[in-house]
């Protein structure tokens, strides 16, 4: 097929204190990466990445952050990712690095491995978990996690909503 | 992005995760928890992750102050939070997944591999649990569409719009205001149908046939449905009914209604109607008539004029004003002369439910009333194109004791034109059978039985018959006197339908001597009067056999019903008797060449016929026309078309503005750069002709030479003095009232004039009375010209050479040069106009190029000229002073809407004078104009000004009387062609 090519990296942002992670928002992880591409890469590292470069989510209860990167030189701008160290974002520094957990040649796929892996946390989480209110919660997480409800109600939701858009 | 885009975007992203994150600027960190649904938090998280459409949770990008969040972040976390902020991410990763982008069609819930693409418009071919939303989704894009289409109205099903009620009630619906002649819907399918004067008429077939038309016209036979016309009936004493016509014609302009032979009914007539009283002027235009004859002892009489459809608006009321006969008659009068005691029994039931109707006044409508009731409702035979159902159609006179009647549309007129047409005529239709003595016996509801019982009825339809037969036997139409009628009774023509269509052929050979000098009886004194008696003229048996006509569909029931097939019916059934009209109409009557070329027998039927008489016709190899034949047909006849050539006439002047308004119409519709510029050309007006301004020039013209005369200045009539004359005297022309312009219709006159115009016929024929009339020089020219100042008169102009003049083209005047060099050589081509400069151009390229800067300015002036008046009035008064404002603010609108006016390549309207614009001096234009078939040159049609003709004619030398120019509006070209007034 005939499209744009890029590759989406799936990262965890590592800290030290967690509710430091609270703080974060994509800017500053975008503008870290690219501060970091320039160090290691030079200016032209640092026009590689702002052609297509783009923090595509992050979730700041969870460290979770899609990066999207060209397909042509996604090596080269993920070599510099490891040099990493801090996160600065409204005036605070966080100490940090990131980890890659996946290569994806669409966001799909990383969404689908997001799954996977999450999942694979919640159930390592469940039998170390130290109170039975703990055990709970993880439980109810777990049965979250997995829809049952099947696509069609799902579809019929988006009529709803469909309709009342047009109303 | 536009509005669109954004809704899309939006669509595709909307199951897109958004980032999870606090809203910058909120540094401090209290409280407990965040509201947010995924977020962590122990306490009152009460969103539901379940509801993915809450924004709260999950935003995208960055909101100032974004709604629903609180700013406090969680001070420490527990594995509960952990949790469930993973179980919410997996969740919103799940939706992301599972729900594809972009199209919001259900496939995207199928994999790639099983989907197809029939299941666009084919729901059933969706897996079973799509089916439901694929289903609504489908319903709801056709609601889409169809708000988009604006809900067409449910059309029923074929089959229930094509049966016969419905039929005829859409077919009412589509008459409603131009109405159909029976034969319209086979004109529609093979005609060109265009609506005119109320009508639907067919113009030209979509089939090429121009030349075989006209081979039709001159040796076989042509059909045209003329049952357009409209016929006026007038009943009443002849001596009153005469006096009061009187009023209309004059003898000078030729035989009137009085003339003898066609007021003993055995010829028809034609005369032009002027407005009572007004002879040379006000013309209305021409119409034919035709006299029932007398009946014994009676002096009663019945006249049927046939006029056109748009003359009858003006000759109506002006034949109620000469006969008085104001008193509108409801219901449809009883014929007063009832010679026949014709009783319809049946129709008593149907008569009074009608007179009733009529009362009503909607029952003019002429909707038949149905026999029984379970048939289809009302069909309606006809109507009217030229009234409004609710007028009234009879008028009565109390003190003179006339009836007019208007039976537009009662009557059905074909005309066949050609040589041939007598014969087509025989073989279609034959002299009615005699019934046999049992049905004679019976009474009976149709007329010809009784009919039959009369003896002396029988003896004048055996004479019909003889006469009848006796016409078969001539060799062509045109031998018969002009204007023969005869009275027939036929048989329904649909019995003698050949399987084939045969070519009708005359049959000559039957030359015995009594028939040969019968026939010889025939062609000189035409048809014996009491055999131009029909029972057409009575009103009872018109309506009698249009009711008691056979169905189409009985016929053919009748047919199959025959022993072996293909053969002839017999009996005939009783009901087939159709009474009949013929008249012989004229062919070329003018002029020395082709004469009674194109004439041809009338055919007149009663009301419903139609279609039964006029397939047989067809079915004998004739050709039909249609409206544009019948232009051609008189064009070579060298007979002026009505409307067409009736400028003077009120009917001839709308046509004129109509025919303008198309030309202009289709002119414009070419981009500017393609026009023919008209300007350049020398034409003042190539799409109407200034008739009156013509007239009123060559008077001018004519007054001034007179003045010189008596001054013995020598006779000016070269272009530059008459030019000057006009600039002098344009003013005073424009100022004084002047007379109408006429066409001169004087015989008298007439004759004179085409004296005159000899010794040049169109083909160099020497005529033989050129010695009777006076000769022609400047005394008797003035003498002349005295009576007819401002008339044009009729001419016809045959080219010597090449070329085809056009609509519109101008005739002129040759110089001296002009006829040296056509003496030197005769061949020869003809002088040039030298292209002549377009002034306008600039004007309008100035428009275009600044339509701002033009508007702008005439603001300007506007402001100006509205300052001014109120700065020299003292304005005492508010409105006094805002009144003069307004009409000097009117005039620069006018002037500039006139200046927008101005079309590229045609004169703005105030035209100079039109005589003297070229470098040839006009004399009039061309209103048909053609290669003639019959003439083998071109030759043109058209009216000229007797000033400027006589004034030519003195002038030029004998041999080269009458030799004048012709140049099309198109060209620069002119060439040279023979006048000629043919009466």
């Amino acid at each position: 097929m005939v499209r744009v090519k890029s590759r989406y990296l799936l990262c965890e942002l590592n800290v030290s204190d967690r509710s430091s992670l609270l703080l974060l928002d994509d800017r500053a992880v975008a503008a870290t990466v690219k501060a970091a591409v320039a160090r290691i890469h030079g200016d032209y590292g640092a026009a590689l990445c702002s052609i297509r470069f783009n923090v595509k989510y992050l979730n700041a209860h969870t460290g979770i952050v899609f990066l999207r990167f060209p397909k042509s030189c996604y090596r080269l701008l993920w070599s510099a990712l490891p040099f990493i160290t801090s996160v600065e974002t409204r005036g605070q520094k966080i100490p940090c690095f990131l980890n890659c957990l996946h290569v994806g040649g669409t966001i799909r796929t990383c969404q689908k491995f997001l799954i996977r892996y999450n999942k694979q946390q919640l159930h390592r989480m469940l039998p170390t978990c130290k109170t039975k209110e703990e055990e709970n919660q993880v439980r109810k997480a777990i049965l979250n996690c997995s829809l049952t409800g099947g696509s069609r109600e799902a579809f019929e939701d988006e009529f709803e909503s469909d309709e009342d858009e047009e109303e | 992005m536009s509005a669109a885009k954004v809704k899309m975007r939006e669509k595709k992203l909307r199951n897109q995760p958004a980032s999870v994150q606090y809203p910058s600027g909120s540094t401090q960190n209290g409280g407990d928890t965040s509201v947010t649904g995924s977020g962590g938090g122990d306490g009152p998280s009460t969103e539901k992750p379940k509801n993915p459409h809450q924004r709260s949770g999950w935003v995208r990008g960055h909101q100032r102050d974004g709604g629903g969040y609180v700013k406090e972040m969680p001070k420490y976390i527990t594995a509960g939070a952990f949790a469930r902020a993973r179980a919410a991410e997996v969740s919103a990763m799940l939706k992301a997944v599972t729900k594809t982008t972009g199209s919001c069609h259900v496939f995207g819930a199928l994999p790639k591999h099983m989907r197809r693409r029939a299941m666009s418009h084919n729901t059933k071919r969706l897996p079973r649990r799509l089916r439901d939303v694929a289903n609504r989704m489908r319903e709801k894009s056709l609601l889409a569409g169809s708000k988009k289409k604006k809900e067409q109205p449910k059309s029923k099903s074929r089959k229930a719009r094509r049966r016969h009620g419905n039929l005829l009630l859409e077919f009412n619906r589509r008459q409603r205001k131009n109405v159909w002649l029976e034969t319209h819907i086979w004109h529609a399918k093979r005609f060109h149908v265009v609506k005119k004067w109320g009508y639907c008429l067919g113009d030209r077939p979509t089939y090429k046939c121009y030349r075989p038309s006209y081979r039709a016209m001159s040796s076989h036979c042509l059909l045209q449905d003329l049952s357009y016309y409209c016929c006026i009936e007038l009943q009443g004493e002849e001596q009153k009914l005469l006096a009061s016509l009187s009023q209309l014609t004059s003898k000078e302009a030729g035989p009137t209604f009085a003339a003898a032979l066609s007021l003993s009914g055995r010829r028809q007539g034609s005369v032009v109607v002027y407005k009572a009283g007004q002879y040379p002027s006000q013309p209305l235009g021409p119409v034919t008539f035709l006299w029932r004859p007398r009946m014994q002892g009676s002096t009663h009489r019945q006249l049927w004029i046939w006029a056109h459809p748009t003359i009858k608006k003006d000759l109506l009321p002006e034949l109620q004003a000469v006969c008085q006969c104001y008193e509108a008659v409801v219901p449809p009068a009883v014929p007063v002369v009832t010679p026949a005691e014709v009783v319809p029994t049946l129709k008593t039931e149907p008569k009074p439910e009608k007179t009733s109707d009529c009362k009503q006044v909607t029952g003019i409508k002429r909707k038949r009333t149905c026999k029984d009731a379970s048939g289809p409702p009302a069909k309606k035979i006809l109507g009217d194109g030229t009234r409004s159902p609710t007028t009234p159609v009879t008028w009565r006179s109390s003190s003179a004791g006339i009836v007019i009647n208007d039976l537009t549309m009662e009557i059905v007129r074909y005309r066949l034109i050609g040589p041939q047409s007598h014969s087509v005529l025989a073989e279609t239709l034959e002299a009615a059978t005699d019934c046999d003595e049992i049905n004679k016996s019976q009474p009976s509801s149709l007329w010809w039985p009784d009919h039959c019982k009369d003896e002396s009825k029988m003896n004048v339809h055996k004479q019909q018959a003889d006469v009848y037969q006796i016409l078969k036997g001539i060799y062509s139409t045109g031998e018969l006197p002009s204007g023969a009628v005869l009275g027939l009774t036929v048989d329904d023509p649909r019995l003698t339908l050949p399987t084939k269509k045969v070519k009708a052929l005359p049959c000559v050979k039957q030359a015995q001597e009594v028939d040969e000098e019968n026939r010889r009886e025939l062609m000189l004194r035409g048809v014996p009067e009491h055999c131009c008696q029909s029972y057409l003229w009575e009103r009872s048996v018109r309506d009698n056999v249009t009711d008691n006509k056979i169905s189409e569909q009985e016929l053919n029931r009748m047919r199959s019903e025959v022993l072996v097939p293909g053969s002839r019916l017999s009996p005939t059934p009783l009901q087939g008797r159709v009474p009949i009209l013929l008249v012989h109409q004229p062919g070329k009557q003018v002029g020395h060449e082709m004469s009674s070329w194109g004439a041809g027998w009338d055919l007149l039927l009663p009301k419903g016929w139609g279609m039964a008489f006029w397939v047989p016709l067809v079915y004998r190899g004739v050709r039909i026309g249609g409206l544009n034949m019948s232009l051609k047909h008189s064009q070579n006849k060298g007979a002026p078309h009505f409307p067409h050539d009736y400028p003077d006439c009120p009917a001839g002047i709308r046509f004129q503005e109509e025919q303008e308004a198309e030309l202009l119409d289709k002119f414009k519709r070419r981009p500017p750069a393609k026009r023919t510029n008209y300007i350049k050309h020398g034409c003042l007006a190539p799409f109407r002709c200034p008739w009156q301004q013509l007239a009123e020039e060559w008077e001018l013209i004519w007054r001034e030479a007179g003045e010189e005369r008596k001054g013995n200045s020598p006779i000016q009539t070269t272009t530059e003095a008459v030019e000057e004359e006009m600039t002098l005297h344009r003013d005073m022309t424009v100022t004084t009232p002047q007379s109408h312009f006429t066409v001169l219709r004087n015989i008298k006159s007439l004759r004179l004039l085409s004296g005159w115009c000899r010794p040049t016929t169109s083909k160099g024929q020497r005529p033989c009375r050129v010695g009777q009339l006076p000769p022609l020089d400047r005394l008797t020219a003035t003498s002349f010209l005295t009576a007819h100042g401002m008339n044009l008169v009729w001419v016809r102009l045959s080219l010597l050479s090449k070329g085809k003049p056009e609509l519109h083209a101008m005739v002129c005047v040759p110089t001296a040069e002009d006829l040296q060099l056509l003496k030197k050589r005769p061949g020869n081509r003809g002088p040039q106009e030298p292209p002549h400069r377009d002034h306008f151009k600039n004007r309008i390229k100035r428009r275009k190029r600044g339509p701002k800067k033009a508007a702008a300015s005439s603001a300007k002036t506007e402001d100006k000229e509205s300052d001014l008046p109120s700065v020299s009035e003292p304005d005492p008064k508010s409105s006094s002073a805002s009144e003069p404002n307004s009409t000097t603010s009117k005039e620069p609108k006018s002037s500039s809407q006139s200046s927008s006016d101005l079309i590229f390549g045609l004169w703005p309207d105030p035209l100079p004078s039109v005589t003297s614009h070229c470098s040839r001096v006009t004399l009039g234009w061309v209103t048909q104009g053609d290669f003639s078939l019959s003439a083998g040159c071109g030759e043109a049609l058209g009216f000229v000004s007797v000033v400027g003709l006589l004034d030519t004619l003195v002038n030029q030398p004998r041999e080269h009387r009458g030799m004048f120019l012709l140049r099309n509006p198109a060209s620069l070209h002119y060439r040279f062609a023979k006048i000629n007034i043919e009466i």
